[in-house]
């Protein structure tokens, strides 16, 4: 029996995850167009909202699922085999988490029942460089780019280094938009700012913002690991079947044993990961530490078994029409989501010294 | 009854603090190469307090700890730099006698292994067999109540200061070359032996070569049958396959590093390479604490009785890369400077070394990592074997 990866959190939602995922994956592969692109985002959105993703972190006061860490990441494990290409970190954990931390419960309900779609925008968003960063007055100045965004969104949640978080209408006067799609296949926005009236949720809210911003980083390693899974089981059906000078791949020593270094870097990320979910799960305070050392770990592990794959399925690797080569590309993106490594690795030295 | 595995820590931990010498404890922190002269007095002293043997049955004088126990034993040891126990009495050759061995052979060779007293090494590698120890050629012929061993085996750590080697050699040429090896059991001081030390890379003697030219050794120190030695070196690996577990000595090592930096580094004209090594050794701390909770996996694991399947691999090819990574950096902050002193030509007595050159001897020493305990690339092949089915 060839390799089987074991999902961090198995059972019925991630099997349901798994199975829309690749249903959403397959259907966005056939599209070649980025406004039916779109479109299909759009409806694979409402769909999850449908079946209450959006509400899963959110408490039942409020209108939610009053699920755990442990729901979501079981979703994040299904999702990240198909590659699924909408912003559960960001929508589904980190928004809630920003919101509930600043008391908005009417924001809360309306992400949970999908009349809100919000776009978090946290400190260090990307700048393009040589224009006007975002400057947050008596207006909102300047501009994001690149934000990580669900389908037509209604609402900017904004973080603010100094612990403000802000709520907008995101077709509020001064906002512009520019969408686009990212390496694997989920929906940005550049937003721009003139004179547009900031609307204060709350402040002093610096910790919480970066609580948050960590459990974004580690949903997005759980996301991660299971599509490094997948990667592996693919790569290993495609050397099986593959014949090149009379011998399937997988006889070949050399190729045998740049698998078995990419299960080595996949076991070790796998088992970082699981220790800071079960940590997250227990402890009061999140385990930051241990989500950054997993963070930085996806960005190194992430990355060989991404370029392994590509490398195995030789010119087959350079096409988007492989299924491990859209995971490898999710794979790639990830390294940029809620702290690259070398934000990682800056915070955990400054606090190591 | 349920252990507390709380108390427990607590009680090793101030052992591990109250009862080790600080000579010997200055030894370990150092990083320097461990011998019998450390290792022995530890023994006696474990021995002294009924912790000779964490992982033998109490019948045979152990501790009869479970694996958490056993565990958290390693890791406290390492923490509070503690020598590692010798292995090769204690977690190889004994458990074997324990299992495979006569009562005769348990009380003539138990006791020693457990008071220190008995020095242990492995003689199973030759010229021809390394990862492919099977092809061994020493061999011994049976002369009344004796075998006489020829041959010659290599890499035989401490052989020069152990009294007895347990050793792996042909008595039959059979189809299968698993087939017709025994385990005898070889006083180092027998007639006819000589063993000689390789120079090794790092500048430490530790491994020897060691020649047998028709060396009597008497048929009641065979372990079990003749023809099955292969059945007991595999039981002997099989338990070590834990070994990989315990991370905490390469922990131990990175936090000596870090202040060896912060030390060597100190200063804005050093900044750039200080911080350049800081990331390096902070990449090998987060792959460090992977196999540190894919170690907690295992123990659990084996406490549950759940099969292990390729998490021992998967733990000595990923740590054995992280204690070299490690090695590398410290390398790269003092080797500049001590590298050129590897050897003084002037100088003796306590000016024989250059002081701090054992950051570089490790260096050196930690390449041996990804080749014994079976290699990198063997480690590979048992992986890649159970990923694609065949």
């Amino acid at each position: 029996m060839p390799f089987t990866a074991t999902p961090l959190i198995g059972g019925d939602a991630f099997e349901m995850a798994q199975r829309l995922a690749l249903e959403a994956d397959a259907e966005l592969s056939a599209l070649s167009e980025p406004g039916e692109h779109l479109a299909a985002l759009r409806r694979q959105w409402d769909a999850i909202v449908e079946l209450g993703w959006m509400a899963t972190l959110v408490t039942e006061e409020a209108g939610g699922a009053g699920g755990d860490l442990a729901d979501v990441a079981a979703l994040a494990c299904g999702a990240g085999r198909g590659g699924l290409a909408l912003p559960l970190a960001m929508c589904g954990v980190v928004a809630p988490a920003l919101l509930a931390a600043a008391g908005a419960r009417d924001t809360l309900a309306q992400l949970a029942d999908g009349t809100a779609r919000i776009c978090v925008i946290l400190p260090d968003a990307a700048c393009d460089p040589g224009t006007p960063p975002l400057r947050c007055g008596t207006t909102l100045e300047g501009g994001v780019v690149a934000v990580e965004t669900p389908p037509d969104p209604t609402h900017l949640l904004l973080a603010t280094a100094e612990g403000d978080v802000l709520l907008l209408p995101a077709t509020a006067p001064g906002i512009t938009r520019t969408l686009s799609l990212r390496i694997d296949g989920r929906l940005a926005a550049d937003w721009h700012f003139a004179g547009v009236e900031p609307h204060l949720l709350a402040r002093g809210l610096a910790p919480q913002i970066e609580r948050a911003r960590d459990l974004g980083a580690l949903i997005t390693c759980v996301e991660g690991v299971s599509a490094m899974g997948a990667i592996i089981e693919q790569t290993i059906a495609f050397l099986a079947d593959r014949v090149q000078f009379n011998a399937p791949l997988a006889s070949y020593q050399a190729l045998r044993h740049r698998v078995a270094e990419m299960y080595v870097e996949y076991e070790n990320l796998r088992g970082l990961v699981a220790h800071a979910l079960r940590g997250a799960a227990s402890a009061d305070a999140l385990p930051w530490r241990d989500i950054a050392l997993a963070k930085l770990r996806l960005g190194e592990a992430g990355r060989l078994v991404a370029h392994e794959t590509i490398q195995m399925h030789g010119g087959m690797g350079l096409t988007e029409g492989v299924a491990a080569i859209r995971l490898a590309r999710r794979v790639m993106m990830a390294e940029f989501e809620f702290g690259d490594r070398s934000f990682q690795a800056g915070r955990l030295l400054a606090r190591a010294a | 009854m349920a252990v507390d595995y709380e108390a427990f820590q607590r009680d090793v931990t101030e052992f591990a603090q109250t009862r080790c010498p600080p000579e010997i404890r200055a030894v370990v922190a150092s990083y320097r190469k461990l011998s019998r002269k450390v290792w022995q007095p530890w023994q006696q002293i474990l021995h002294a307090h009924g912790w000779g043997a964490p992982s033998w049955p109490k019948a045979f004088g152990g501790t009869g700890w479970d694996h958490q126990q056993r565990h958290i034993f390693d890791e406290v040891m390492a923490e509070c730099d503690c020598p590692p126990q010798y292995h090769h009495g204690l977690r190889h050759i004994g458990p074997v006698i324990i299992e495979f061995g006569t009562a005769e052979q348990q009380a003539r060779f138990l006791p020693g292994i457990l008071s220190g007293d008995d020095w242990w090494c492995q003689g199973y590698s030759e010229p021809g067999a390394g990862s492919d120890l099977a092809a061994l050629r020493t061999a011994a012929r049976r002369e009344g109540d004796s075998y006489v061993v020829d041959g010659q085996k290599t890499w035989t750590s401490h052989a020069h200061e152990s009294d007895w080697m347990y050793t792996l050699v042909r008595t039959s040429r059979e189809a299968k070359k698993q087939q017709g090896i025994t385990l005898l059991l070889i006083p180092l001081n027998a007639p006819g032996i000589t063993i000689r030390p390789i120079r090794t890379i790092d500048g430490w003697h530790h491994v020897n070569e060691v020649f047998l030219d028709n060396v009597r050794v008497p048929v009641a120190n065979r372990i079990g049958e003749e023809g099955q030695g292969w059945t007991y070196g595999k039981f002997l690996l099989e338990r070590e396959r834990l070994g990989g577990a315990n991370v905490a000595p390469a922990l131990k090592n990175l936090s000596r590093t870090r202040d060896l930096i912060a030390q060597e580094l100190a200063g804005e004209a050093h900044r750039a390479k200080r911080e350049a090594l800081e990331l390096r050794l902070l990449l090998a701390e987060a792959e460090l604490h992977g196999a540190l909770a894919l170690g907690k996996e295992a123990v659990a694991a084996v406490m549950e009785g759940r099969p292990l399947g390729l998490l021992p691999s998967v733990m000595k090819l990923s740590t054995s890369v992280s204690h070299q990574h490690v090695a590398e950096v410290a390398m790269d902050a003092v080797g500049a400077r001590l590298a050129p002193r590897f050897r003084r030509i002037d100088g003796s007595g306590p000016n024989a070394e250059a002081p701090g050159l054992e950051w570089v001897q490790n260096y050196m020493y930690m390449r041996v990592r990804t080749i014994y305990g079976g290699s990198s690339e063997v480690q590979k092949n048992v992986i890649a074997k159970q990923l694609f089915g065949s």
